[in-house]
């Protein structure tokens, strides 16, 4: 039973109509599926899926000062960023072990950061606390709907919908939209490696939106998808989840994140990162296939000529490939560059293969 | 579904003489979701009722199977290894799971009819 403390997104009632299972996540009350996990995993891939993420947290930084603020928090780096820009971020603690991960939008007085749901408090304070003069940080996460559409039909979708085409915004760029007399924030972007948009609204236009969409998905395909399938979906993609390849243990090298992180500037951890890039870690996240039937889990270990070297932090089914795929952390030392592993599932070891991220291509508009 | 025998965790029973097909119940996968993956036992293995005889894999979760009644494993659906979502469409049919040679006929007793077992799942969903 879902207890009456769970927070509601404007769509609570959208997902319950529609036969959502409704889990708690992180606070709220969220789909998990509608009818088939596996269903809409596919449909995202094949045509396109509709996802509530209003969930995520969302942190207005603004102030004369706001850049040199960000530049410093994140482990990326912003000055790449024009207006109507995105970024891939990490902040990281005191111990160069990451806080959260976040995707920073570059708007042209402010920075609006997107951060997960579970970590907004911790990463609020965590701002707060390290703010200077010059700089004000705002929550915004209460009074702004999100929406994700996924998947190669969305574009025309969204043109339907918006006053002008959206064919023309880059992948990681966004642009405002007119909407029924309002503005919103469409962003190319997402967290499945296909095509697609998060789309930020105000409360008040969000279930206006939410009925045009499925209005105009009705004969293309368009199916609403869950936390299930999106789960699924950002594993096909090799993407990291907080709590499951990303946490207050896990460093951005062994995460296999040292693309995001720049050490041509300065950033919160950067000392306590400093040398860890060249000794290497010793543990590093690897994405494996069964080669049997059997399905990974987290926790479960990872073996390698007959002794654990580490344990699964993901694992799925994967529609899409018709495969059990999954991440894990193993000793990197040991591993080399071995690829045969057994994952330990109840009693048995069940082969697998050590592969290279991603486990389907992106296909993403090019960003440039 | 008439003729079956249900137990209260949710396996279904057919009796023909001394052998009882098994399976999940239509409630059981609706509450799984999406089945990938079935751990079938041992073709000659012998369990008694409520031990624990396969293991389903769903997208959501792992869940145990068990013996609605005691006896030996004469056949098991070895088709669901490649086919587990036939455990989601068709629960009572092409989604059997084992038939089983059954040791204690008495033991059907503490099993319940289809009507019985429709209130059961009703109280439980609430």
């Amino acid at each position: 039973m879902i207890t009456m403390e769970l927070k509601k997104t404007p769509f609570y009632q959208k997902h319950l109509e529609h036969k959502a299972k409704i889990v708690d996540y992180a606070g709220y009350a969220l789909a998990l599926e509608y009818k088939s996990i596996l269903g809409e995993a596919k449909a995202a891939r094949n045509t396109c899926g509709l996802f509530d993420a209003s969930h995520m947290g969302q942190l207005v930084i603004s102030g004369n000062k706001s850049f040199d603020f960000i530049q410093q928090a994140v482990t990326n780096d912003i000055s790449q960023l024009v207006p109507g820009q995105m970024q891939y971020n990490l902040f990281l603690n005191d111990k160069a072990k990451v806080l959260d991960d976040c995707m920073v939008y570059c708007r042209k007085d402010d920075f609006f950061c997107v951060v997960n749901a579970a970590n907004k408090e911790k990463v609020y304070n965590w701002l707060k606390q390290k703010k200077i003069s010059g700089v004000d940080i705002r929550d915004e996460s209460d009074g702004t709907a999100l929406l994700s559409l996924q998947g190669p039909v969305s574009s025309f979708l969204i043109d339907d919908v918006v006053e002008r085409k959206v064919s023309d915004l880059k992948y990681l760029s966004f642009e405002e939209f007119s909407f029924s007399g309002h503005k919103i924030v469409i962003s190319r972007s997402g967290y499945t490696g296909e095509d697609g948009f998060e789309i930020y609204l105000p409360w008040a236009k969000a279930l206006i939106f939410w009925d045009k969409i499925l209005e105009a998905g009705r004969d293309r395909g368009l199916t609403l998808c869950g936390l299930g399938a999106r789960d699924i979906l950002r594993i096909e993609a090799g993407y990291p989840l907080y709590g499951h390849e990303l946490s207050e243990d896990i460093d951005p090298y062994t995460a296999g994140l040292g693309w995001a992180v720049k050490l041509n500037k300065e950033f919160n951890g950067k000392k306590e990162l400093s040398g860890l890039k060249e000794k290497a870690s010793l543990q590093k996240r690897i994405g494996f296939v069964l080669k049997e039937r059997g399905l990974p889990r987290q926790g479960y270990g990872v073996f390698f000529n007959g002794s654990c070297i580490g344990r699964v932090s993901s694992g799925i089914f994967s529609p899409n490939l018709e495969q059990f795929i999954g991440m894990a952390f193993v000793d990197r030392n040991i591993l080399g560059s071995a690829k045969d592993i057994q994952i330990g599932i109840r009693d048995k070891l069940y082969k697998a293969e050590v592969v290279r991220f991603p486990f389907i291509q992106p296909r993403v508009k090019p960003s440039k | 579904m008439k003729g079956l025998l249900f137990s209260n965790s949710h396996e279904w029973v057919k009796i023909d003489h001394d052998i009882a097909t098994v399976g999940i119940s239509d409630y059981a996968q609706s509450q799984l979701g999406d089945v990938v993956f079935i751990e079938l036992p041992q073709e000659g293995s012998s369990f008694d009722k409520n031990s624990q005889f396969a293991t389903i894999e769903s997208t959501k979760t792992a869940s145990e199977v068990y013996m609605p009644l005691s006896g030996e494993v004469i056949k098991v659906n070895s088709e669901l290894t490649n086919n587990p979502q036939w455990i989601n469409n068709d629960p009572y049919d092409k989604g059997w799971i084992v038939k089983l040679k059954i040791k204690n006929i008495s033991e059907t007793e503490s099993l319940m009819k289809d009507d019985a077992y429709k209130d059961f799942v009703e109280k439980e969903a609430h």
